[in-house]
């Protein structure tokens, strides 16, 4: 099979994506009281709504038609006054009532977008820019100076409840083929969901998975959902066709499941077009299908091709009355409406000076983003807001991140933002990054610092000053050092001279050695490349 | 002899327990030794519910005991047996179906609920036809009921057991309930008061669903000062439907008012409908001139869509059913034809095996008229249908207070005398239209044919949530054909001889 880069030379993917989100942070379930609890006990949380027994009659939770508005206004959707639910019928265990409440024609949310900005590495699979300048348009992309921007068309965004949970046993590892006993759970019936579908305008697993990501933080940022592609509570089905470059028309296409993580969505829709190409270029034939991405095999598998279109006999559910939402209601659910990641990167490459790329990182997670703003409330109370910015944004995405990434509270450290922010207040972040600027510490020496502030719950100066970690800058002192490692090796500094520049660093770790670590790199440098030039 | 408990009416049982002539417990027991003794004729109980009907009863005259008779609800010590698909919690709930055979309730309907509350004896669960599929209690998987006036004849359906059970005197109120006519029509085939309140008006949770839109839950009594009281207890809205309405009406306050001045619809159209027998007709017009007698204003009324009524219905029912039935389907209750490999021929044995022929037709129906491409030619002109039948009953109401019409086209038939379904369906074309529109009617006995010498009821039917509207016309015409008799070969505790 050929390459990703080099199919997307001669083919165009068309890419629309059906992302499906548990409304996790409710209390209760979409049409009853019964508690949302993820890990409970099977079947302890249901009620005869929930379990579709005969006479039960669904209650919308008003609490979830405000999270699905907010998630609507979150991407620019046109908030539907007046919709309805409808029964979409089919027969299968995990559904009690054998069909499903969801939404017709007309959802809460309709005719929203989200931008995508798409640079780096991941501008490279869109092959189809060449020629277009910084700031011109084609078609739904426009241009940018590292990249360009994709204007994503989201059809709709609709109101479901989630089926229960089955699980198959006797077979291998949980699947139906060769199980003997198939067991339901119901306590995730009723589940409050909410499906966003966007139009056809993606047109590469990149800006897939960027738009997957993008939707991820504002969920996570408006609060409805934990958003754990893991367990599920978001999950993401592609559909994906092919079509010659040049031409417009639509090819059969495929729907692929089982994408649940970010990487997955990505390598499932490039192996997906890259498997459709080959088809295609040896004359095959695209059937539409229902196909699953398998990670450990890195290929997708057929699940069941769909000769005819399902039949769900979707009508008005007789038992909820339309659904008519006032001004006033879709007004107050604005006003909880918080600033957007997106929003808040914007602010901060404006605000700060920060990088587009240095922003973008700190609103990734809600966390990072909160703790951010935090300091530099508190930086804006003390000294100069912005000089702190940098460095802050640094600690913030190197080391804190790093040490996330790298820590799952196993041996009893702190885990996750939470326990690092536990430790690490605005008010040490400020603390540390203060010692560096103040040149007290190298940045070196910062990173000790902050591994010794998270391991302890100490004060960055306490640190500091109980390890003995002043950072020597005074020229005077550190001229000795300089002097006396240049004449223990006057070959080395004959061979600098003769063009070995690459020295330099070899004369700098010797100066360091010398001062244990103490010296201040940069007035190291200067002297050396004094005495040195 | 005297009469029995279940000749009295609510007042009189409970001006007996205030005066302490007798006990809750002894309303309760005499009740089921009469059920006993007399239902074996009339088939209308699927269940007797002795258990709870005694601990009930023990409330009550611990109440009684304190001097808090008053303070108990408007059903205090009355024995009440509801339709076999209202859940009652710990009694099976079979709506007359294999398929549900050996189902019990885990929990209880509103309905049942508040009948509790305001102090009901819960003495038994009532016949009916299949998942209330019917107009003559035949579809029941457990036997008919027979109708207490002429034990060769049906008691009309689909709440036939609720409303032979009234008729032959076994207990003073019922609970029915109504998609077409399931209330309205065995009423009328029974001589008794039948009232199918406006939508809305009672919950409909925990009543096995038929038709969504259409079902209403409704009393059966003799008087009707009886179904009013009943009516008070069970109406009101309810959080766990969200399609129940707010009602703070004491449905009989204005039962003394008379019909002076009340404006009475009379359509025209229904009186000439071929099908008519002279009989039900002759009656109805008796029942129009003694109104206009007592005052009452006649005014003709169109309902020119009328006549579309029972196509819309077996539209917008079956596809209601389809859905409301699906989950019928052997995994987690009811009945599971045993020995399947694989979930689809369980599903389709089960559902083959554990539904009788009417349902099944309603199932395929409401399935064929859902499906992707038929959907738009059925489906949705029949909700323009009901559209314009609502808007026809509100403009008549502008001009009238309640309206006079046919229940049934005929009295009671005999059992086997109507095989074709359309034909049968037939016994509902001048009831259907309100279910549609979602007002409320009623029957309303008015005495005996000329020809069968079975009852005949005649229909009033009011604006939405002017349920009162009906009952005052109804009290009006009580007063002068009496109120409902127990059915001869039953009064004074015979036991169908």
């Amino acid at each position: 099979m050929r390459k990703l880069e080099e199919v997307l030379r001669d083919w165009e993917a068309v890419i629309g994506l059906e992302i499906h989100a548990e409304l996790t942070t409710l209390n209760t379930k979409m049409f009853c009281g019964c508690k949302l609890e993820f890990g409970a006990d099977p079947n302890t949380h249901t009620c005869p709504v929930c379990l579709g027994l005969p006479g039960a009659l669904p209650v919308p939770n008003r609490a979830a038609i405000e999270s699905i508005v907010l998630a609507g206004l979150a991407t620019n959707c046109d908030i539907e006054k007046h919709s309805m639910f409808y029964r979409k019928n089919y027969m299968y265990p995990d559904m009690a009532k054998n069909f499903q409440t969801t939404q017709g024609p007309v959802a809460f949310c309709m005719r929203g977008h989200l931008d995508l900005d798409v640079d780096g590495p991941a501008a490279g699979e869109r092959i189809d820019l060449d020629g277009l300048a910084a700031g011109e348009s084609r078609g739904n992309v426009t241009r940018t100076e590292d990249g360009y921007v994709a204007h994503v068309g989201i059809t709709r965004i609709h109101m479901e409840e989630d089926a229960g949970k089955m699980v198959h046993l006797g077979g291998g590892e949980g699947r139906i083929a060769g199980a003997t006993h198939s067991l339901v759970d119901y306590n995730r019936a009723g589940t409050p969901l909410i499906e966003l579908v966007t139009e056809p305008d993606l047109r590469t697993p990149e800006e897939a998975r960027l738009f997957m990501q993008k939707l991820r933080q504002i969920y996570l940022a408006i609060g409805i959902s934990d958003c754990s592609m893991e367990e599920g509570s978001l999950r993401c089905d592609g559909n994906v066709s092919l079509r010659r470059r040049g031409t417009t028309g639509l090819g059969t296409k495929t729907e692929l499941k089982n994408m649940n993580s970010f990487k997955n969505l990505h390598d499932g829709l490039a192996y997906e077009i890259c498997r459709q190409a080959e088809v295609l270029e040896e004359g095959g034939v695209i059937y539409q299908e229902t196909r699953h991405w398998d990670p450990t095999a890195k290929r997708t598998i057929v699940m069941r091709v769909k000769e005819t279109a399902d039949d769900y006999r979707l009508f008005p559910e007789p038992d909820l009355a339309p659904y008519d939402l006032t001004d006033e209601f879709i007004e107050g659910v604005r006003a909880k409406l918080p600033e957007l990641p997106h929003e808040k990167a914007v602010r901060y490459a404006a605000a700060f000076g920060l990088s587009a790329y240095d922003a973008r990182h700190l609103v990734e997670h809600r966390a990072t983003a909160d703790f951010f703003d935090a300091c530099m409330a508190l930086a804006d109370a003390g000294k100069d807001g912005a000089a702190f910015a940098k460095p802050l944004a640094n600690l913030v995405i190197n080391d804190v991140t790093g040490y996330v990434n790298t820590h799952d509270g196993s041996d009893g450290a702190p885990a996750g933002f939470d326990g690092v922010f536990a430790r690490l207040t605005p008010a040490r972040a400020l603390e540390l990054v203060g010692l560096v600027a103040d040149d007290a510490i190298s940045s070196k020496q910062a990173k000790e610092v902050f591994a010794a502030v998270i391991a302890d719950d100490a004060d960055p100066a306490a640190v500091v000053e109980e390890r003995g970690m002043r950072q020597v800058s005074d020229a005077g002192a550190i001229e000795a050092v300089v002097d006396e490692v240049l004449a223990a090796n006057p070959d080395k500094v004959e061979q600098y001279r003769g063009g070995k520049t690459g020295l330099i660093g070899f004369f700098v770790g010797q100066c360091m050695k010398k001062t244990q670590g103490q010296g201040n790199p940069k007035v190291i440098n200067e002297l050396l490349a004094e005495k040195l030039g | 002899m005297a009469a029995t408990f279940g000749e009295m009416s609510v007042r009189q049982i409970q001006a007996g327990l205030a005066a302490r002539e007798f006990s809750a417990a002894e309303v309760a027991r005499a009740t089921l030794e009469r059920i006993g003794a007399a239902d074996e004729a009339v088939h209308a109980f699927l269940q007797v519910t002795e258990d709870l009907a005694l601990a009930a009863a023990s409330r009550v005259d611990a109440a009684a005991a304190e001097g808090r008779l008053a303070e108990l609800g408007p059903l205090a010590g009355v024995p009440v047996g509801y339709k076999d698909n209202m859940n009652l919690t710990g009694t099976r709930t079979t709506c007359s179906s294999n398929m549900l055979r050996d189902y019990v309730s885990p929990y209880t309907a509103t309905c049942v609920q508040r009948t509790l509350d305001a102090g009901a004896l819960p003495i038994g669960k009532l016949n009916m036809d299949e998942f209330a599929f019917g107009s003559s209690t035949e579809t029941s998987a457990f036997g008919p009921t027979r109708n207490p006036w002429d034990l060769g004849r049906v008691p009309g359906g689909s709440s036939g057991g609720s409303a032979a059970a009234v008729a032959a005197g076994l207990v003073p109120v019922t609970l029915g309930s109504d998609t077409g006519g399931s209330i309205r029509q065995p009423g009328s085939f029974c001589g008794i008061v039948a009232v199918k309140p406006t939508y809305g008006v009672v919950s409909r949770y925990g009543v096995v669903a038929f038709g969504s839109s259409l079902d209403q839950v409704g009393p059966f009594a003799r008087s009707v000062e009886d179904a009013a009281l009943a009516l008070n207890a069970i109406a009101g809205r309810d959080e766990l439907d969200c399609t129940s309405q707010p009602c703070d009406v004491d449905f009989t306050a204005n039962l003394a008012e008379g019909a002076a001045g009340l404006r009475v619809g009379v359509v025209p159209a229904f009186m000439e409908a071929a099908g008519l027998t002279a009989e039900v007709r002759a009656k109805v017009e008796e029942a129009a001139s003694a109104l206009e007698a007592a005052g009452a204003v006649l005014v003709d009324v169109e309902l020119p869509h009328a006549q579309a009524a029972m196509s819309a219905y077996y539209v917008l029912g079956p596809c209601e059913a389809f859905s409301n039935l699906a989950r019928f389907d052997s995994v987690r209750y009811g009945y599971c034809d045993p020995g399947h490999a694989d979930l689809g021929s369980q599903y389709e044995a089960s559902r083959e095996r554990g539904f009788g022929p009417e349902a099944r037709r309603r199932i395929m129906l409401g399935s064929y008229l859902l499906s992707a491409g038929v959907y738009d030619t059925y489906y949705y002109p029949a909700q323009q249908v009901r559209t314009l039948i609502t808007r026809d009953y509100l403009d008549a109401f502008e001009k009238v207070d309640v309206i006079l019409a046919p229940v049934a086209p005929r009295t009671a038939f005999k059992f086997g005398e109507i095989g074709d379904p359309t034909e049968m369906y037939l016994s509902d074309m001048f009831t259907i239209s309100i279910n549609i529109a979602g007002n409320g009617g009623m029957s309303m006995p008015v005495g005996l044919g000329a020809d069968t010498g079975m009852p005949v009821g005649v229909q009033l039917i009011a604006p939405p949530f002017r349920d009162a509207n009906m009952l005052r016309a109804a009290a009006a015409l009580e007063q002068v054909f009496g109120p409902a008799p127990v059915a001869p070969a039953f009064a004074d505790g015979k036991a169908g001889e």
